[in-house]
């Protein structure tokens, strides 16, 4: 199966070398040193590391459900008879085509303290003015938004795929049998998408730990750290730092938490099922 | 389709000629194109090939990808001087002090004290000082003069006076929005080579960060720079916001000073509107500095990589680039400066600069400036300085003790290892 | 009533994503010291910034490039894509869901992990510099092989029961059989794909270094971070539209073919 060969050339090959490098001291550019589990043992004590993965999840516990929910309802929206359907569709869908380059641009003017959209709104009915990006407590809710914003079209039109595949002679006996209409979408709609909810918890999880370009553009991980994500933080070490091998160790722990995380996500959606 | 493909793949050096990269600069392409042009023409039996180098948020990632899969060029012209260390210690530089003729080169083109800043601690040279942008301040002289000044503030009581008075709230919502200065607020470390390192430089008149392995910074300069700037975030004379995605917030009148380089002049001199007046002074300084005042000059170096198969022929090259004529024209079309002694008395530069008032004072500023310390991981030391700046400096979450006391411990275990 | 004010909220949620985008075009549009006015019209327009702009970068040569590129992928992606998702949700094989498992794993894998072994890869390859290197890596995207698996799943197993009493092997099964029966998966992985290599930046950087064979994202990119845009907002937001705009247009063109194939699927059954 060529999926083999470009599995090995492109993913099986840098993982191996990844975990080759996790037991070595590599800056790229002199030979690597063998250092055995000093990388590892590092880890457990890194503060930032383990700071950067509190970020990620602050991030995530807002961003997932978040994203879900906004996502659910608007494809929810546009599953009805609407006239503009297609309109709203691609309003909807349009931040995700675009390049992450021009929504960071955007972003940034929005989020402005003194001249952005954001708080001349905010002003303009009374309240006081959010430093979005500059108040630690504020940057990660901001980029989590902002995310949500960017990626929401995408599983929106992932929920419609699920959608269409809900037969229309369920709602049309559940109306018979006079459901209104948050019946029907619990009833009937929430336990029929559920392989798709499933696929979007994953799928939003996995993009979610992932989470680097919007920091590293918009805030470099700043305020006081409270942006540093773990890819952002496996990223200095590696590209700032040229610490190759923690870098990559950093990267596999990182990765199999992911992993076990989505194995969780998995058996316990399952069990509900 | 597939003949366009494989054509798209032409092989790094198609023939003998040796390859040079610069920097992707519009200006420094242009001169680089024109250097080597020139080159070529005169020596058609050693040929040069130039290419700029992508830049941008990872020219660097660039440089260390062409090292990993050695497709080094031959000659590469941006490297900038805190780095060279790091490649050099890795053994991928070629020692210019074993050339023919470098020595005898660089004791003509650069004082003593340059030549010790360039010296590896194995006591190799693994670059040529080429050029350098020195830190000054830029001040809008409208401004200056309408708050009741005649001339730029010099020190820090001066400068945060002068701050009080130009802080403003223009339109009245409660929250200021002119402020007297601005510096990156990103804690990305190299934006400290453009507020604090400057600012410690001038402080201490080019005291080191680093010496004998161990941080040097954690000092009376460095506690006098971080509680100034300090006092600047506090009092909200300086913007925590991101200026810097605005659009050019000192042209537009929003802030009235700015620490910057010379590449600012031809960027200014184009955009600006119609009425605004600007010039350059010195970094402040501490109210009882004495002696002339030092600054950063990010200097940006010619290295000559390993996998060069004639060094020798490189450096020839190297040589003809940085010839008087080819430093000039440096002058001339970039903007930059070379770094080479006696710039502002050397009749060939003088005649240029002498009716641009804004390049001789950075010209006059080249005397006093210094580069980096020749160790590595530099850039890990001014990240461990950002954070700690970011914390005292911006957010005041610790004093300036604490923090440098903080940011010279982990530099220290640093060069323990 | 009740419809109206629907309606009205609903067109307040779909400003809450335009209006950004007008924003953008808006602003590249007037001269750069109005800018910061965020205004729905300009006071004035001015296409200075996109002069200036296309007299800076070859944007013209980055969009055929970024076409070329982004088209090989997709039809990779759409092809081995359904092979192996079609493997994983339809045949018996041992180490099946092992395969699975690796296959998200491997999408859990930060990029950072993989950037330099594959470089190594590619300049082993002699691949630096060509369009090998802006392709070949991509034409397998664990995204496109889950969601093939998860839509041809929720096909019925009498359609390829069928068609193996026809005689049809797998290949057969898949491009003959499969296909026509899973256009809005096709299209919307076909989209998503596509979009996802027009957008990529950071490989390109890293592999590309000639001017003419650059993408466009990746132009705009070292445009917008590096020196040649001078710091000026206004062309940088102009960069921002070009780049935006042919995957705005490609993406409005084939929405009709969207919800037409999304109501196929709706009716089948």
């Amino acid at each position: 199966m060529p999926y083999m060969l470009h599995f090995f050339l492109f993913i099986a090959f840098p993982v191996v070398f990844s975990i080759v490098l996790t037991f070595h001291k590599w800056n790229i550019i002199a030979p690597m040193q063998y250092t055995g589990l000093a990388n590892y043992i590092h880890l457990f004590n890194d503060a930032f590391f383990w700071k950067s993965l509190g970020n990620t999840l602050i991030f995530l516990a807002i961003h997932i459900p978040l994203q879900i929910i906004v996502a659910l309802f608007l494809a929810e929206v546009l599953n009805q008879k609407i006239k503009f359907r297609g309109f709203f569709r691609a309003a909807f869908f349009l931040p995700v085509i675009v390049s992450g380059v021009v929504v960071t641009i955007l972003w940034q003017q929005l989020y402005g303290f003194d001249t952005g959209l954001f708080n001349r709104i905010l002003t303009s009915v009374g309240f006081s003015k959010i430093g979005w990006l500059t108040d630690p407590s504020w940057a990660m809710p901001s980029i989590a938004i902002m995310a949500t914003w960017k990626n929401v079209g995408l599983y929106i039109i992932l929920f419609l795929v699920g959608l269409q595949t809900v037969p229309a002679h369920y709602y049309e006996a559940a109306e018979l049998e006079g459901a209104n209409h948050m019946q029907k979408f619990f009833n009937i709609t929430l336990p029929m998408i559920n392989p798709t909810i499933f696929m979007v918890v994953i799928l939003s999880t996995i993009s979610g730990f992932s989470l680097f370009i919007e920091p590293y553009v918009m805030t470099g991980g700043g305020p006081l750290n409270s942006t540093l994500s773990a890819v952002l933080y496996i990223y200095k070490q590696g590209f700032f730092y040229y610490h190759m091998g923690y870098s990559a160790t950093l990267g596999l722990f990182f990765a199999l938490l992911i992993l076990a995380v989505v194995a969780i996500q998995k058996k316990f959606i399952e069990k509900e099922q | 389709m597939l003949l366009s493909l494989s054509c798209g793949g032409k092989s790094e050096r198609n023939n003998n000629n040796l390859v040079y990269w610069s920097s992707n600069n519009q200006q420094e392409i242009e001169f680089a194109r024109e250097v080597v042009n020139d080159w070529n023409k005169k020596n058609p039996d050693k040929k040069v090939t130039f290419q700029p180098v992508p830049e941008g948020q990872s020219s660097e990632e660039i440089i260390l990808a062409a090292v990993v899969g050695k497709t080094t060029p031959d000659i590469y012209s941006n490297m900038w001087e805190g780095d060279v260390e790091d490649y050099a210690k890795a053994g991928v530089l070629v020692a210019l002090d074993t050339l023919k003729g470098f020595k005898d080169f660089l004791y003509s083109r650069c004082d003593s004290a340059v030549i010790k800043e360039v010296t590896s601690p194995d006591g190799h040279i693994y670059q040529v000082p080429w050029k350098i942008n020195p830190i000054m301040m830029m001040y809008n002289k409208n401004e200056i003069k309408n708050l009741g000044y005649e001339n730029p503030p010099q020190d820090y009581s001066q400068f945060l006076d002068a701050s009080k008075k130009f802080k403003k709230d223009l339109n009245g919502d409660g929250y200021v929005d002119q402020w007297f200065g601005y510096s990156e607020v990103l804690v990305t470390w190299w934006q400290r080579l453009f507020d604090f390192y400057p600012l410690y430089i001038a402080a201490s008149n080019g005291a080191p960060l680093i010496e004998n392995n161990k941080a040097a910074f954690d000092n009376k300069y460095g506690i006098e720079v971080f509680k100034f700037l300090q006092t600047l975030y506090q009092k909200n004379y300086f913007a925590k916001e991101r200026l810097s995605v605005r659009q050019d917030v000192f042209l537009a009148g929003i802030i009235a000073t700015r620490f910057t380089g010379p590449w600012e002049i031809s960027h200014a001199d184009k955009f600006k509107p119609a009425g605004l007046e600007y010039g350059f002074t010195h970094m402040p300084v501490p109210d009882d500095h004495k002696g002339p005042v030092y600054t950063y000059c990010d200097p940006k170096n010619l290295v000559i990589f390993k996998t060069c198969p004639d060094a020798q022929r490189a450096w020839d090259f190297v040589k003809f680039m940085t010839s008087k004529q080819n430093d000039l024209k440096l002058i001339e079309i970039t903007n930059q400066l070379p770094r080479r002694k006696n710039l502002e008395t050397d009749p060939l530069f003088v005649n240029y600069l002498k009716d641009k008032p804004k390049m001789m004072a950075f010209a006059n500023q080249a005397k006093y400036v210094k580069g980096t310390d020749p160790y590595s991981n530099l850039t890990e030391v001014f990240d461990i300085i950002s954070q700690e700046y970011e914390a005292c400096v911006i957010y005041g979450k610790k004093t300036p003790e604490e923090a440098l006391k903080e940011a010279a411990k982990q530099v220290n275990l640093l060069y323990l290892k | 009533m009740k419809r109206v004010i629907f309606y009205i909220l609903l067109t307040l949620g779909a400003l809450v994503f335009l209006y950004p985008f007008l924003w953008v075009v808006i602003a590249s549009l007037s001269p750069e010291n109005q800018i910061g006015n965020l205004t729905f019209i300009p006071t004035s327009i001015s296409f200075d910034a996109y002069s200036q702009m296309i007299s800076k970068i070859p944007i013209f040569r980055a969009f055929l490039n970024s076409i070329f590129v982004a088209t090989c992928v997709t039809a990779g992606v759409l092809v081995f894509g359904s092979m192996v998702g079609y493997a994983l949700s339809r045949l018996e094989f041992k180490g099946r869901n092992m395969i699975f498992y690796m296959i998200i794993f491997t999408m859990t894998l930060p990029f950072q992990i993989t950037l330099i072994p594959q470089y190594i890869l590619m300049v082993e390859f002699h691949w630096v510099d060509t369009y090998w290197a802006l392709i070949v890596p991509y034409l397998m995207n664990a995204l496109a092989i889950v969601m093939f698996r998860q839509y041809f799943k929720s096909l019925p197993q009498s359609l390829i029961d069928a068609a193996r009493i026809d005689g049809c092997n797998d290949f057969q099964i898949i491009f003959k059989i499969l296909w026509p029966n899973s256009i809005s998966a096709i299209v919307t992985i076909g989209i998503i794909t596509f979009m996802t290599s027009w957008n990529e930046v950071l490989w390109p950087l890293i592999v590309i270094r000639e001017d003419k064979l650059m993408t466009m994202p990746q132009l705009v990119t070292l445009f917008a971070v590096g020196g040649r845009a001078e710091s000026q907002l206004g062309v940088k937001l102009a960069a921002a539209t070009m780049l935006a705009l042919p995957i705005v247009l490609a993406y409005l063109f084939f929405q009709k073919y969207f919800i037409q194939s999304m109501a196929s699927t709706g009716l089948k059954e």
